[in-house]
């Protein structure tokens, strides 16, 4: 009895899984999104973007979450190899799964990063570029102060991706002569980098006590720049006219930047358009093209007052 | 009526095996796809076996998600350190042994049920990989080639189909680990002993065995091979954070019970942990195979425990 019970059980489920997982026609490409990061929001963007084109390009679309398992990733991408998929996407640190890229490789199917990290193995990484969020806040920090006055940058330089944002706002500042950079702190980011940016601010501020002697605050994330504007707001400064920026557009920094006070711009990373593009040169790729940047750069998007809540 | 209950289990999975093969005749009943199947699940394989250990004396472990993830970040940051390998996986196979032997020291010594003993580890152990690590993942060049390579590796098994095959590394960690667990369970006064008492502690302990010396080893073992599946993954990978490990405790959980469905008294077996793991490991390789959602497939898993273990129960009340 309880064999007829359990085949029976078992057999629903299989014919389940035969309704569910092989609807598609046969002449359809292939191709599988692997991620472990399904959770977060950027990557849901990333994802709802690449199957928008995918449909029109009427693929059948895998995708597969292994919830946080980077092991799986490669278990998963092993399957897709042996499945013989036209094409699979990663977004993971390439470097943590390479064993998945290699067998991907030696199997001749292309592998594609979206916001990933760049890797000889990979067709191309499509993420933002760090130099161009840098060279936004930048400029946009020398417009407004007219090209003169002092600066002070937060930046950070162990970590790479970071490290760029400040060499391009070195670039920009160094480029008018009339504007000084006062200080070049890398704040404490121990504690998630606002507390001790407002310290260093502080210290700042009470060194430089004249009105107007700080023109602006430019930071490499919203982090610093948060923390500058609360130091510059206790202080009783914020009547100055003190300009900051950030990058990244958190939700902390689009509200801050929203209210209207001293935070005056941030940048954000279109991440619908990372999804796209990807599925773009997925489409060049499996077309028979061959994609020669190792990196594909996707346009980001300045946020001030006028767009923060969109 | 026992024939069935004993075996339903196992003719689901071979019901499991023909139907991916109907399904997908060209790349699932492959020798490349199988060996696929052995590496990925070598890391659970290890880590389930482990867990069997102390199931078997109708105990838990909890903490060896935490555990795994433990001596991961342990090897990785001596190898950042510039320590070599051996120094690393030793010392992280020895802080699995420790904090074993901490779990049945807390159960066996202090009379802590494992449950509630283990949950208490499983955190700590976890803030601990937080605490050393500071969060971060080890990856890139802080690991040695050599460690990640590892995983990548193995015997080759020569040609199949125009496909070199070998049998990976990881895989024949595994078999290593599941011989050495049968050898422990079923053919020692140890293993004996462990049955005895998961029969009934009361009894075992009045007839003279050493119910809290065992518990202690026992709880270490799995603390080992915790760690060890630990090491695995962070070589697969070629990398280690402070949660990777954590997704191997409850496959490894419902590994053994799937395995509990196959034995006459519904006691742990290794031999049925395996087929318990597989199960799982085909389960994951198959379903990816056929497109299907990897959340459905978490909702089969589920259902496919609650129908192997329900049939089990039910032939028994009808005894």
């Amino acid at each position: 009895m309880s064999l007829n019970k359990s085949t029976l059980a078992l057999a629903g489920i299989l014919l389940a899984t035969t309704a569910l997982g092989t609807g598609a026609a046969f002449a359809q490409a292939k191709v599988a999104i692997v991620t472990p990061y399904m959770a977060q929001p950027g990557t849901q963007f990333y994802v709802e973007a690449f199957q928008a084109v995918a449909d029109e390009n009427d693929w059948d679309v895998n995708v597969i979450d292994t919830a946080g398992d980077v092991a799986a990733v490669i278990s998963r991408i092993e399957d897709l190899v042996v499945q013989n998929v036209d094409a699979i996407v990663i977004n993971v640190d390439p470097t943590q799964v390479t064993a998945g890229l290699q067998a991907a490789k030696d199997a001749g199917i292309p592998v594609f990063g979206m916001d990933a990290g760049a890797d000889p193995l990979l067709v191309t990484n499509v993420t933002s570029n760090g130099y161009a969020m840098a060279a936004e806040t930048s400029t946009y920090v020398a417009d407004r102060i007219k090209g003169e006055g002092n600066v002070v940058m937060f930046v950070f330089e162990a970590f790479p991706p970071v490290q760029v944002r400040g060499v391009v706002a070195d670039a920009v500042f160094g480029n008018y002569p009339d504007i000084k950079v006062l200080d070049r702190v890398t704040p404490d980011v121990s504690d998630g980098g606002i507390a001790d940016s407002r310290a260093k601010m502080e210290a700042i501020l009470s060194a430089n006590p004249e009105p107007g002697s700080i023109k602006a605050v430019w930071a490499a994330w919203d982090q610093p720049a948060l923390g500058a504007l609360q130091a510059i707001e206790d202080a009783g400064r914020s009547g100055e006219g003190i300009v900051i920026t950030g990058i990244d557009a958190n939700p902390q920094a689009r509200e801050a930047i929203a209210a209207g006070g001293n935070f005056e711009a941030s940048v954000a990373q279109d991440f619908s358009g990372i999804g796209a593009a990807t599925a773009d040169a997925v489409a060049r790729v499996l077309a028979g093209e061959e994609i020669l940047q190792s990196v594909t750069y996707v346009p980001t998007k300045l946020i001030t007052k006028a767009n923060a809540t969109e | 009526m026992v024939f069935i209950r004993r075996y339903g289990t196992l003719i689901g999975f071979v019901a499991i095996l023909v139907f991916f093969s109907v399904m997908l005749p060209a790349t699932f009943p492959t020798a490349r796809n199988w060996l696929n199947i052995t590496q990925q699940t070598s890391m659970l394989m290890v880590v389930a076996a482990g867990m069997t250990v102390v199931m078997v004396m109708g105990d838990f472990d909890l903490s060896v998600g935490s555990a795994a993830s433990l001596a991961g970040i342990v090897a990785a940051l001596m190898m950042a350190a510039g320590q070599p390998i051996w120094a690393a996986v030793s010392i992280a196979l020895a802080v699995g042994l420790l904090g074993g032997a901490f779990n049945g020291a807390m159960v066996s010594l202090v009379g802590i049920l494992p449950f509630i003993a283990t949950l208490a580890t499983m955190t700590m152990f976890s803030g601990l990989a937080f605490v050393v690590s500071g969060g971060k993942t080890i990856s890139g060049r802080a690991i040695p080639e050599d460690f990640g390579n590892f995983a990548r590796g193995g015997i080759p098994l020569g040609d199949w189909g125009g496909v070199a095959v070998s049998l990976p590394n990881l895989s024949i960690i595994a078999i290593l680990v599941i011989l050495v667990v049968w050898i422990l369970l079923e053919q020692t006064t140890f293993g004996r002993r462990l049955y005895a008492m998961g029969g009934n502690m009361e009894a075992a302990h009045l007839s003279g065995i050493a119910v809290k010396r065992l518990r202690l080893i026992a709880f270490s073992l799995t603390g080992l091979a915790a760690a060890a599946g630990g090491l695995m993954y962070a070589s697969r990978v070629a990398s280690a954070n402070p949660v990777q490990g954590s997704g191997l405790m409850l496959n490894a959980i419902a590994a053994v019970f799937l395995g509990t469905t196959m034995s006459r008294h519904g006691e742990p077996r290794i031999l049925a942990t395996v087929v318990g793991v597989i199960v799982l490991g085909v389960l994951d390789n198959g379903l990816t195979q056929l497109s299907v959602d990897s959340y459905i497939r978490q909702v089969l898993v589920g259902a496919l425990i609650l129908v192997a273990v329900g049939a089990g129960s039910l032939g028994q009340k009808r005894r």
